[in-house]
C-alpha cells in the first residue's frame, strides 16, 4: 500500500540501547561483584555459568563475566528489535490508525482516529541528530499508551499527526481524507498561550523544589552501584558524619557547642540548600527549555526540553479536569502553575518520567495570566464569573475536636522523651492546628454553574479545580455518625483521570440540604450531558 | 417477583436488594468465622505450649472463646443490619446506590458514563439464584461500582436496561 509507514532503520539502535541501558545497572553491579570475587576475571576456573562455558569451549579462548552477561542479554535483545524493525507496518486507513507487528505472532492493531486522547512525540539528542522521534498514541483505556511507536522519522510523526487530528475533526461528516488532501490549513490557526524565557524557568526551579529529586536519583545510581561506601569515605575526611550528631548531643546535654563549629554546620546546610536549588534550576532549565504551549485548532500543543525534546498534544474535548495550584513560594513570586487531567494512560510505571510533565500545562505562570488560560481552555467558562460557597458556618468547629485529638497524640511522645517537661508542646500543637483547621475551612469554597463544578481548597497549598459536568464519571453522597450528627454531609465527584490526583474533588462539611441539593444536581446535570472521552 | 418481563426495571423506585443476600452473608461469615477459630485456636495452643506456663493457656483460652463468639454473633446480626440500609434505584438516568449503615454513601451513576457492565456469581451466589451487578465507568475511584445481592434474572434485566443505546458517545 503506498501509505505505508516504516520504523526508522535507526529504530534498531535505539531499542538496544534501550536495553543496554536496563542493563547499565546490573552491568556495573556484575563488573564490580565480578572484579572483587575474582582478581583474574579470565582466569579459565571463571566463575559461575562463564567458568562453566570457558572449561568448555575449545582453545584457551576466555571471556570475562560482565562481558559473558551483557552478550547473553543483548542477544534476544538484538533478535527482537530486528523482528521488530523488519515487521512493523503503519498506515492510514478511512477513520483509523493500523499498527501491523510481529513475525511469528502477528498483531494488527486499529486505534480509531476518535479514540485518541494523545500523542506525544519524544526526542532526546540522539533522536533529535537522526531526525526521528518516539511516538506514544494514548487511547483512554489502558494504563499504558495504546502503541509505544519507537522510532519514526519527524515527518512521518507530522503526517501521522496532520491526518489524526484532521480526520477527526471531519469525523461527522463520516468523509474519510483523500490521500494527498491539503491539511496545511489547520496548522495556520495556531495561536501562542504561553512562552517561558529562561528567566521564568529558573526562577521555576527556584520555587518548585526538585534539586532533592536529581540528588536523590544521583544516589540511588550510586547505590545502585555499590559506589556510596566510597562517597561516604571521601566526604567524611572532610566532612564527617557525626558532626550534627555531635553538635545536637551538646546541645541536649547543655553544654553550648563551640561558635566555629556552629558556623560550620550553618554554612554546611545553607550550602546544601544552595546546591539543591541551583540543581533544581539547572533540572527546569533542561527540562523545559523554550516552553511553548499554544493552541492548534482545537487542540493543546506543548513543546519543551533541551536535549530531550517532547512533544505532547492535547485535544481539549480530552481535558477531564483542570487544577490550578498555588505554593507558598509561588504566591510570593505571584505566579502559579496549571495542570490538566486527561483520561489518557496513565500510571505505566516504567515511562513515569515521561508521563508527569505532560500533564503540566503551565509549570509556572503569571497569576494574572491564569484567567486567559483557562478561558482557553475550557472554552465558555470564566474564572471570574464564579459565585463562590462556603462551608457550612460550624464547619470549623467540626475541625476542633479531631485537632484535639491530634494535637494530645503528638504529645504522647514528648511526654516519653522529656517528661511533664514535653506537655509544654501541647498548646503549641492545638494552637496550630486549630489555624490550620480554621484557615482551611476559611478558604476552602465550591461553586457550581450549569455546566462546571469548580471546587478551591488548602491555605498554605492552595489548589483550585474545575471539573465540566459532561466529564463527571460518577457522584458521590457521603454521611458519617459525625456528619450526621452536625446535620451535614459531604459530596464526592469522580472523573477519569490518573489513579492519584493531585487534587480530588471532595467537598465536606456542607450542610446536608445544600450536600443534597448539590448532589442531585449534579447528578441530573451529568445524566443529561452525553460523555464525550 | 411480583411483576412480568414487560414491565421496566426503570422506575425510579428504590428497591432493597434481595433477602436471600442476608443468608448467603451470614454463610460468607460463617465460613469466614471457622476459619478464622481454627487458626486462631492453633495459634493460642502453639503460644501455650511454647510459653509453658499453665496460666497463659487459661487466660488465652477464654480470650479466644469470647473473641470467636463476638465474632459469629456480629457476622450473623450484620447482614441484616447492612441490608436494611442498602437500597438501588434505576431510573432513566441511570443507577443509584445507597450503602452503609454509619458511614452512608450514596453513588450515582448516569447511564451515559457506564462504559461496560458485568453480571456475576459466585457458587453460593447461584445456590441462591443471586447475582452481582458490576458497572464500570472510566472514572478512578468509582471504576467499578457493585451492587451485591440482586435476584439473578433482576441483576440481567437491569443490565440489559444500562446498556449504552445510543451511539452518541462514541466520538
Amino acid at each position: 500500500m503506498p501509505s505505508d509507514h516504516r520504523l526508522h532503520p535507526s529504530s534498531i539502535f535505539f531499542a538496544l540501547a534501550g536495553s543496554l541501558r536496563r542493563l547499565a545497572l546490573p552491568a556495573v553491579l556484575l563488573l564490580l561483584t565480578s572484579g572483587r570475587s575474582s582478581p583474574q576475571p579470565s582466569a579459565p576456573d571463571g566463575w559461575g555459568p562463564v567458568g562453566w562455558m570457558n572449561r568448555w569451549m575449545p582453545g584457551d579462548f576466555a571471556i570475562a563475566n560482565w562481558q559473558f552477561w551483557i552478550l547473553l542479554f543483548l542477544i534476544p535483545a538484538t533478535i527482537a528489535a530486528i523482528a521488530r524493525y523488519l515487521s512493523f507496518r503503519l498506515h492510514y486507513e478511512g477513520t483509523e490508525l493500523v499498527i501491523r507487528s510481529g513475525i511469528v505472532f502477528r498483531n494488527e492493531r486499529h486505534v480509531p482516529y476518535a479514540r485518541i486522547q494523545n500523542l506525544d512525540a519524544v526526542r532526546n539528542l540522539a533522536h533529535r541528530l537522526l531526525g526521528v522521534a518516539e511516538v506514544r498514541v494514548e487511547t483512554g483505556g489502558g494504563k499504558a499508551p495504546e502503541a509505544t511507536i519507537s522510532v519514526l522519522h519527524e515527518t512521518v510523526f507530522e503526517e501521522m499527526r496532520r491526518r489524526v487530528f484532521a480526520e477527526r475533526a471531519l469525523q461527522h461528516a463520516l468523509e474519510p481524507l483523500p490521500e494527498d488532501a491539503d491539511l496545511t490549513p489547520q496548522e495556520d490557526d495556531s495561536r501562542t498561550l504561553l512562552y517561558l524565557p529562561v528567566r521564568e524557568l529558573v526562577l521555576n526551579g527556584l520555587l518548585d523544589n526538585r534539586g532533592m529529586l536529581v540528588i536523590g536519583a544521583l544516589y540511588g545510581v550510586l547505590w545502585e552501584a555499590g559506589f556510596q561506601n566510597v562517597v561516604w569515605d571521601r566526604l567524611g575526611n572532610w566532612y564527617g558524619p557525626g558532626l550534627l550528631r555531635d553538635t545536637a548531643l551538646s546541645i541536649v546535654t547543655g553544654n553550648v557547642p563551640s561558635l566555629s563549629r556552629i558556623a560550620i554546620l550553618l554554612a554546611g546546610i545553607g550550602g546544601l540548600l544552595l546546591i539543591v536549588r541551583v540543581l533544581s534550576m539547572a533540572w527546569s532549565v533542561l527540562r523545559l527549555h523554550d516552553f511553548r504551549l499554544t493552541r492548534v485548532g482545537d487542540d493543546l500543543r506543548a513543546e519543551y526540553g533541551l536535549t530531550t525534546r517532547i512533544t505532547a498534544t492535547i485535544p481539549l474535548k480530552r481535558v477531564q479536569s483542570l487544577t490550578v495550584s498555588e505554593t507558598p513560594l509561588q504566591r510570593f513570586f505571584g505566579r502559579m502553575s496549571v495542570r490538566v487531567e486527561t483520561a489518557g494512560g496513565h500510571g505505566s510505571p516504567h515511562d513515569g518520567q515521561a508521563k508527569q510533565p505532560r500533564e503540566r500545562l503551565a509549570p509556572i505562570i503569571r497569576r494574572t495570566a491564569v484567567p486567559t488560560l483557562v478561558h482557553e481552555v475550557l472554552p465558555g467558562f470564566t474564572l471570574d464569573g464564579l459565585d463562590w460557597q462556603p462551608l457550612h458556618p460550624r464547619a470549623f468547629r467540626r475541625t476542633v475536636k479531631p485537632g484535639a485529638i491530634m494535637s494530645v497524640l503528638a504529645t504522647i511522645p514528648f511526654m516519653y522523651w522529656f517528661g511533664w517537661a514535653g506537655l509544654a508542646v501541647l498548646p503549641f500543637a492545638l494552637t496550630w492546628l486549630l489555624i490550620v483547621g480554621w484557615m482551611h475551612v476559611r478558604h476552602t469554597h465550591w461553586a457550581f454553574t450549569e455546566d462546571v463544578l469548580a471546587y478551591r481548597s488548602g491555605w498554605l497549598w492552595r489548589s483550585l479545580t474545575i471539573v465540566p459536568a459532561s466529564k463527571v464519571q460518577a457522584v458521590g453522597f457521603v454521611e458519617s455518625p459525625f456528619d450526621r450528627r452536625a446535620a451535614m454531609a459531604g459530596v464526592r465527584v469522580d472523573t477519569a483521570g490518573s489513579a492519584a490526583p493531585m487534587h480530588r474533588i471532595s467537598i465536606t462539611y456542607l450542610a446536608r440540604e445544600t450536600a443534597a441539593t448539590l448532589y442531585e444536581r449534579l447528578a441530573a446535570q451529568t445524566a443529561q450531558t452525553a460523555f464525550r472521552w | 417477583m411480583d411483576s412480568g418481563a414487560d414491565e421496566s426495571i426503570a422506575d425510579g423506585v428504590s428497591r432493597h436488594v434481595d433477602p436471600r443476600w442476608i443468608s448467603v452473608q451470614r454463610i460468607h461469615g460463617a465460613i469466614f468465622t471457622g476459619v478464622l477459630a481454627i487458626g486462631s485456636f492453633i495459634g493460642t495452643i502453639v503460644l501455650w505450649v511454647a510459653s509453658g506456663m499453665l496460666f497463659l493457656g487459661l487466660l488465652l483460652l477464654p480470650l479466644w472463646l469470647v473473641f470467636i463468639v463476638a465474632l459469629a454473633w456480629h457476622t450473623q446480626r450484620w447482614p441484616a443490619i447492612a441490608f436494611r440500609h442498602t437500597w438501588y434505584r434505576v431510573d432513566e438516568a441511570g443507577l443509584e446506590i445507597r450503602q452503609g449503615v454509619y458511614w452512608r454513601t450514596i453513588t450515582n451513576v448516569p447511564r451515559s458514563r457506564i462504559q461496560h457492565t458485568d453480571v456475576s456469581q459466585g457458587p453460593l451466589e447461584r445456590r441462591h439464584g443471586l447475582g452481582t451487578l458490576v458497572v464500570y465507568t472510566a472514572g478512578t475511584q468509582h471504576s467499578e461500582v457493585k451492587l451485591y445481592g440482586l435476584e439473578f434474572s433482576i441483576a440481567q434485566r437491569i443490565r440489559t436496561h444500562l446498556l449504552p443505546r445510543d451511539h452518541g458517545d462514541a466520538v
